[in-house]
This record gives C-alpha cells, structure tokens and sequence, in this order.
C-alpha cells in the first residue's frame, strides 16, 4: 500500500485494546507537519495505549481521503473503537484530541 | 503523480481575489470544524469533491515550492549532469555542472542516444543488454560508460535512469543522472594494483635503479637500468632480473677488476646492515667512449625480501672537468720540470693521451724559412699499429691550409673527427692522408694569439668537445706555445754563447774571474799561473808578479768598478826570465745591479814586448852609432 504508516496498518489483525487512527495529510505542508508531530507526543504520552496510525498523502491519494468523508488535511480520523471521531487541524489542541480519541487526560 | 492543483494566490485580504478564493473554499466545505480550521489557517489542503483533486492552501503551496526548491538543490550536489531521454532513447535535455567537462555537450549529444556517442568501454554486447532494459522499461542503476576525450583524456562516468509514464500510463522516455567518477576510478585501480603503480614509478625514475635481495639477486629493475646496458656496456650494467649482482662484481676483470672487488665488498656490508649506504666512483669502458658513474647502494628493511637498493648517477661530465682540470696542472708541472723542448713535447703529449684516452699524438711546428708544418715530436702508446703510424709520420710537412694540421694552422681553431658519421668538424677527406685512425683532435699551439705550431691527436675515442675541453685544450696549447717560445729564446742565446765564448777563446789566452774583493775566483786556458795556486788571490798578490807603479793606478781603476784594457803585469821568473802579459775586464753586476766582481781575459804579451825591447835597442844602438 502506497502510503505512510506507523505501526502496523489498520489491516492488520487487531486486538479489542488497539485505537485504530488514520492521519490525512499534505506532505511538506506546515499543519500536516505539526499534526504528525503533535500526534507523535501524544502516542508517546499515552503509550498504554496499542495505537495503530496510518498516514496518508492526499497529494498522492486523493481518491482515498474523499472515500473516506476527508475534505480537508489535516484530519485525523479514529476509525476504531467506535464511535468514529474526526479532528480537523494541525492536532495542536491536544486536550480536543484526546478527547476525541476517548483518552483521558 | 501529483494531483495537487495550487490555487492562484488569494492576494491581499479584503480584496476581490482574495474573497472569491475565500468563496470557491467555502463552497467545497461545508462541515463547521472544517470551516474553523480553515479559517484558523490550520488547514494545508483541500479535497475537491467534483474533480477529486487536492487544492493547496496558499501557505501550505509555498511550503512545498520551497521544498521541491531545496530537494533540487541537494539533488544538484549528488550528480553532475541530468538528462531525459524520448521514447526511442535520444537526448531531448541535459544540464548540470559537468555540461562543459565531460565532452559529450560539445560533441553534440541532443537526438542522439547513448550508444551513438564515444564510448569506449561497452561492446555489442552491453549495448544489446542496456537496450533489453530499456525495453522492459526498468531502471538502470550505475551503468558505467569511459570515454576518451579529444585530448586523449580518459574519463569515468556513471550513469542512472528511470522511465517516465503519462498520465494514461504510456511511455515517454527516459530521466536521469550522470556522475562522473573519474577520480574515483583511478584510484581504485591504483588500490587494486599498487605493485603495478609502484613500477610505473620506478620505471618513470631517470637514475637506473636495481633491487636486490639477500643474496645480491636482481629482484628488479626500471627502465633507465635495462637501457643503460645498451648504451654503456661493462661490469654491473648488463645485469637482468634473476642474475646475481655480487657475482658479476666478483667476476669483474680488467680495468673494472679493482673496482669490482671494491664494490662487491661495499654491497656485502649493506646486505649484512652493517653500513646504510654504500658509494663508489667507478669509470665505465665502451668502444667509443669512457664514461663515469656514481654506484649508490642504499640498505632497506621490512618483511619483504627487498635489501637493497643500487642505483647509478652518471658523473661523466664532472669527471671529465676534474681530469682536465688535472691534465692543466699536470702540463704545467711538466713544463716547469722540462729542461728541452723535446722533453716538454713529450711529456705534454702523453699526458693528453693518457688522460683522454688517445692513441698518440704529434707535435708539428712551424718551419718559417720553409713555410711548412713540419713534423717534430710524437708519443703513442705502445702498440705496432701506432708505432708504424708515428714512424710514418716523421719527415712529414704540411702547407698551411693543406690536412687537417695545415687548416688548424690557417684559422688558429681546433678541428676535430669524430669516428664515422659522428664527425663534426673536420672532413674524413682532409684527415685520411694524415691518419689512419678513426678520430683526430687537432688544436694550435700559440704565442699571444700567434700559431707557431700545431698538436695532432689520434685515436678511437675521440669524442665531440665540450665548452670545458676546447677552454683547457686552448689553455694547454697557449702554455705550451710560451715554452717552447721561452725555450727558442734559451737555444738561440746558449748558441750565441756558445759562438762568443769561441770567439773569446780565440782572441785571448785565458779568462777569469774575480769575486767582488778582486781575488781570483776562476781561471781557464794558459794563464801563466797555476791555477790552483792563484784562486783567492789577486792580480797583485799573484807570485813573482813585479811591483810597480802601474798597480797603483790599476787598483783605483778597480775601486771605481771601471773597465780596464790592456793592463800589462810582467812576471820574473827564478832563472831571470821575464814574462809579460796583458789583462783587460770588466766589471760584474747581479740581477739587482750589485757589484759582485770583475770577469776578462789574459793575453801572453811576452814575444812582442821582447820584440819592442828589442827594437828600442836595436834603435838605441843605432842612436849611438850615428851620435858617434
């Protein structure tokens, strides 16, 4: 799969304990930049959790972000456990995005 | 693919362009959390759900422009040429820093491919593989191409590509980098083959140089060392790989026996270390030349089985210079210790010949009553074929300008002939009658610039001279001309002597000599004295001489050092007998004008003063007679 990934992807076999994310992103842009690295502290704080994060270029696939409902970049989407969330932006309001992912702080 | 579409620049808020961008946004999202971030300008791009392209933000565009800009740079400092191919492989760009270095630009490489430019290193072969990989569309990686420039310049070049597809996924040709490797390739290959790289050094050394192991064993030579056997043949220069230095040193014999044991022994002490460096000086024979080398052998340790190193400096030149240099002092004691020009000649001649390796030489002096070269002296060295030469030589004469003796006289040059076609100056048709050797030297003999005669040289290694050769030879012949000059002088006036002392003979009875108190020093011929019996005394004290009054005015005549003429002295004898003589001198003076004496002759006066006493008797008589 022609994408950017941490971990393993969201294919993979997963266990009732993984939050599954997908980040959306434009590659060199100055938000996309942030919300990876934003992302990445707040996956190291929260380490308990088994996070599984796919990263994906809409520059490359574009037709993939508007399958899956994204307009906008940065986005990130947690696709498991339910409920879905979306969080549109460079991920800099860290206390919306735990939230969103059902984190708490 | 990059399906992102920058939108035009939103321009300055509040104007018409930057609220119709704000509007075109707004329309694709609609979502409140979207339309915040926007807003926020946390948002990098947006998802065009009708055409499904990415439309960049503006700072999110910029972003990326500076770093495809950067990426381009850094992608500029790993290669040095870029290139794209069409669909059938031509050249349709290339740029980079190496555009005007590698050659291929100016050759003219735009529709031609890649296989259609110089390069060397790829045969059929290759050319039909990398075409097989362009078929297949794959990348190539690394292809390495040499091409030899117009200079004959060798240069590496490194080559990778890609394909490059349409949007429709068809074909269009080729992109991709040149580096050139040149440097890099060279020194790999002198990393893979250092010994081969050392040779070429070795080889590239002028000084003939030989490496030898423990035992003396040629290990290696260069290229200086294998020619010198062809152009100075003899002990130690014809020795190859393989041979054992040592042993031909051992072996040498001849003139090179002396040296060869002297230098084997030198060799031994640095095989064994017991001396880093060994040198010696040693003349090396060929047929038409002496040469002078300077052998070097310089000890070496490691692990391999390298002990020494022998190299040869050619010191012919400063040996030449030293043996003239030599060969000037040496005429000039000979000169000094010569008492005839005989000796001289002889002495002079030999020392030539020995000193440059001639076979004889001749001294040809000008007759001037005859107006001839005639010929003199000659010393050669001790062989029948010279000994018949030089004896054919005497009685010989040349006219001026006629041979090679007549011309040097003509023009006061040198001439010279060399052996065969070598010959310089000098035809072999004005030499032939003179010579039967192959080469000839002949110089003038001078006297302030004036020709009085002219030395002939002969032999087998008679070589072109040198600056230094003709300055000595010129010098030798300028010392030799004032002695002989000096010399003529000398016979000229012994003769002159020789003719006066007869003469002096002849018209007196004896001389002598008195020192500077008048006393008697030498007495030669019929004096009327014993000879032994007067020395030390003078005139007046001699025994028997009659006191009178001349004496007195004789003396004074001595003290004032004046000359005196027909001083008559009578001697009486014990019988009663009187003997008369008359002395006549002069007085002499040294170099410094000191009065050291008086030197004249004796004359037996005694028959004539008894005639005149007779006479005055007989007159006396006669007087008497006719008085009476």
């Amino acid at each position: 799969m022609a994408c950017k990934q941490k971990g393993r992807t969201a294919s993979d076999s997963r266990t009732a304990k993984d939050m599954v994310m997908v980040l959306y992103i434009t590659e060199s842009g100055p938000n996309s930049v942030r919300a990876v690295a934003n992302l990445e502290a707040i996956c190291k704080e929260h380490s308990q959790h088994n996070f599984r994060l796919e990263i994906i270029d809409v520059l490359q696939y574009p037709l993939r972000a508007l399958a899956d409902g994204v307009v906008v970049t940065p986005s990130l989407a947690k696709l498991f456990p339910l409920p879905a969330a979306t969080v549109v932006g460079s991920l800099s309001d860290k206390s919306g995005v735990l939230r969103a992912l059902g984190i708490a702080e | 693919m990059d399906r992102a579409i920058p939108l035009t620049s939103p321009g300055p808020p509040g104007t018409d362009v930057e609220r119709s961008f704000k509007k075109a946004i707004l329309r694709v999202v609609k979502g409140g959390p979207a339309r915040l971030a926007i807003e926020a300008g946390e948002i990098d791009a947006i998802i065009d759900p009708g055409s499904g392209n990415a439309i960049l933000l503006p700072a999110a565009q910029r972003a990326l422009i500076e770093r495809k800009a950067g990426f381009r740079s850094l992608v500029g400092l790993a290669f040095d040429w870029y290139w794209e191919l069409d669909e059938r492989y031509r050249f349709i760009s290339h740029q980079g820093a190496s555009d005007d270095a590698d050659g291929f630009a100016e050759e003219g490489m735009i529709g031609k491919t890649l296989w259609d430019l110089s390069i060397d290193n790829m045969s059929d072969a290759d050319w039909r593989t990398h075409r097989q990989q362009l078929e297949w569309r794959a990348i190539f990686r690394d292809l390495e191409i040499r091409r030899v420039g117009r200079t004959g310049e060798v240069r590496y070049l490194s080559t990778s590509g890609e394909p490059i597809f349409d949007d429709r996924n068809q074909f269009k040709g080729y992109r991709g980098i040149t580096r050139d490797i040149t440097e890099r390739r060279q020194a790999e290959a002198l990393m893979r083959d250092p010994p081969r790289f050392d040779r070429a050094i070795v080889d590239a050394l002028e000084a003939p140089i030989a490496v030898l192991d423990e035992t003396g064993a040629v290990l290696t030579t260069n290229q200086a060392w294998r020619t010198l056997v062809t152009t100075h043949p003899g002990a130690g220069t014809g020795v190859a790989v393989g041979s054992n230095y040592l042993v031909v040193w051992d072996g040498a014999c001849g003139d090179e026996r002396v040296d060869g044991k002297s230098i084997a022994a030198g060799i031994r002490q640095v095989l064994a270390a017991e001396r880093a460096v060994f040198r010696y000086e040693c003349a090396c024979n060929s047929p038409s030349e002496r040469s002078w080398f300077a052998l070097s052998v310089t000890g070496m340790s490691g692990n391999d089985p390298a002990r020494a190193v022998v190299s040869y400096e050619d010191i012919t030149e400063r040996k030449r210079g030293e043996l003239l240099l030599g060969l000037e002092l040496t005429v000039a004691r000979c000169l000094a210790d010569a008492d005839t020009a005989t000796v001289a000649l002889l002495s002079v001649i030999r020392a030539i010949c020995e000193t440059q390796g001639w076979d004889c030489g001749r001294y040809f002096c000008m007759d001037q009553s005859a107006g001839v070269l005639r010929f003199v002296e000659s010393w050669g060295i001790s062989s029948a074929v010279i000994e018949q030469f030089l004896a054919k030589s005497r009685g010989m004469v040349f006219r001026p300008g006629a041979g090679l003796a007549g011309r040097v006289y003509q023009s006061a040059q040198p001439l010279w002939r060399l052996d065969g076609p070598r010959g310089a100056r000098g035809s072999s048709m004005a030499l032939a009658p003179e010579t039967s050797k192959s080469g000839a030297y002949v110089f003038p003999v001078t006297v302030d610039d004036k020709v009085i005669g002219v030395l002939d040289f002969c032999g087998s290694k008679v070589r072109e001279p040198d600056d230094h050769m003709l300055h000595a030879l010129r010098s030798i012949g300028s010392q030799l001309g004032r002695f002989l000059l000096r010399q003529q002088a000398v016979n000229t006036l012994r003769v002159n002597e020789m003719r006066f002392r007869v003469l002096t003979n002849l018209a007196s009875d004896w001389h002598w000599e008195q020192d500077g108190n008048f006393r008697l020093t030498q007495v030669v011929g019929c004096s009327p004295f014993g000879t032994p019996d007067v020395l030390g005394l003078t005139h007046w004290d001699v025994p028997l001489v009659v006191a009178d009054a001349g004496w007195a005015e004789h003396k004074s005549q001595l003290a004032a050092r004046w000359s005196f003429c027909d001083f008559e002295l009578t001697i009486a004898h014990a019988e009663g007998k009187r003997a008369h003589y008359s002395i006549s001198g002069e007085p002499v003076y040294d170099e410094a004008g000191v009065f050291t004496g008086y030197c004249g002759i004796g004359i037996d006066i005694t028959l004539r003063k008894r005639a005149e006493i007779e006479l005055r008797e007989s007159e006396a008589r006669l007087r008497a007679r006719l008085a009476r």
